[in-house]
């Protein structure tokens, strides 16, 4: 595996080295700290990405982070896309401003799922996930979706406590 | 069947909009993945349907048990008010009702959760249940605007780091529990 998935990624987006009194702090809830970078792994780099390759998970979870402005966290993602293998239309997934041009597409309806789920998770109803059906997901795709999308949003919570408890 | 749309403290059926796994046709490692769940006796609808990824479910499970349950630092209550605090913000019907009555069991304290049931995220609670509780709601609605002020009003009511530490995680884990609860199915009243 490269270095974007080796290592813990959160100490790194952070810049925490050895020594470090945060680095210290987490290392007190180590088995946490083990499991969020499993968690990462399995939600990124699962063994069976099935419908969802590495470098469309990436760039979903860039733009996530691009839309919480979690700086950190998206130039995490954007390397990783990189070395998952981008195109010119998964640089633009990673761009929490671009929208697909066909609205009815798979990608946008995947698209539209993400930005509501991420920044209003509240407005989430049924429609929304019969919006995901209609547009070719099937159950498995969906909960595939959920978790990527939780488990991001997650560490993007982690992420931006840590900075508080780093910066002051 | 009634759905149920406002926040209650009733305890309430989950139903899910997506298939779940069907335990008698589950493979080897969604099994693997739905023992470490804490109901050994009857598997829930929503841990089978996150059974359908069992690879996420075998590290979330643990994970979710950690933050909420490990010893030290934060107590078991406040780290229920964390996640009562971001379960309100998301909406999350369900979730706020499991973790309203575990903080009451625990704390014995309804009146805490009878004033956040009562005023959402106005609630006017006692200081230190107030830094908690307010600290939630700022972190998930605001995560890109989280900092000097959250940290000090953390402080000035006596946290420690490993408490701070404590209540990031159980509010975060909160951040993934709603997306996944409050999006994949609705809460039913229980018949």
């Amino acid at each position: 595996m490269s270095e974007q998935t080796t290592g813990d990624v959160i100490d790194s987006v952070l810049g925490l080295e050895a020594g470090s009194e945060l680095k210290a702090l987490r290392e007190k809830r180590e088995k946490l700290k083990a499991l969020t970078q499993s968690s990462y792994l399995a939600a990124l780099r699962p063994k069976e990405p099935r419908n969802f390759p590495y470098p469309l998970r990436a760039a979903i979870a860039a733009r996530m982070s691009a839309l919480w402005k979690a700086d950190e966290l998206a130039a995490h993602y954007r390397g990783l896309l990189e070395q998952e293998g981008s195109t010119a239309e998964l640089l633009n997934v990673a761009d929490s401003g671009w929208t697909p041009e066909d609205g009815q597409s798979r990608l946008a309806a995947i698209l539209r799922h993400v930005d509501l789920v991420t920044l209003n998770p509240k407005a989430a109803t049924r429609a929304n996930i019969e919006a995901l059906h209609a547009a070719g997901l099937d159950d498995r795709d969906i909960v595939t979706l959920a978790g990527l999308i939780a488990f991001v949003n997650y560490q993007i919570l982690v992420v931006a406590g840590l900075k508080m408890l780093r910066d002051n | 069947m009634t759905v149920v749309n406002d926040f209650t403290l009733e305890p309430l059926d989950w139903h899910p909009y997506v298939k779940p796994v069907d335990l008698s046709a589950a493979t080897p490692e969604q099994l693997d993945a739905l023992k470490v769940t804490p109901s050994n006796t009857k598997v829930s609808a929503y841990v089978l349907v996150l059974a359908q990824e069992a690879e996420t479910l075998a590290e979330r499970t643990p994970l979710f048990n950690d933050i909420m349950y490990s010893e030290g630092g934060l107590s078991r209550g406040g780290r229920e008010l964390g996640a009562l605090a971001a379960s309100f913000v998301n909406h999350c019907v369900y979730c706020a009702a499991v973790h309203a009555n575990r903080y009451i069991q625990l704390e014995k304290r309804p009146e805490v959760v009878d004033e956040i049931y009562r005023s959402g995220l106005d609630a006017d609670l006692p200081e230190y249940d107030q830094a908690l509780f307010n600290f939630g709601v700022d972190l998930t609605a605001h995560p890109d605007n989280v900092g000097v002020y959250q940290f000090y009003h953390l402080r000035e009511k006596g946290l420690d780091d490993l408490e701070i530490l404590d209540l990031i995680h159980s509010v975060a884990i909160f951040g993934w529990a709603n997306r996944l609860m409050h999006t994949l199915g609705e809460p039913h009243r229980k018949d």
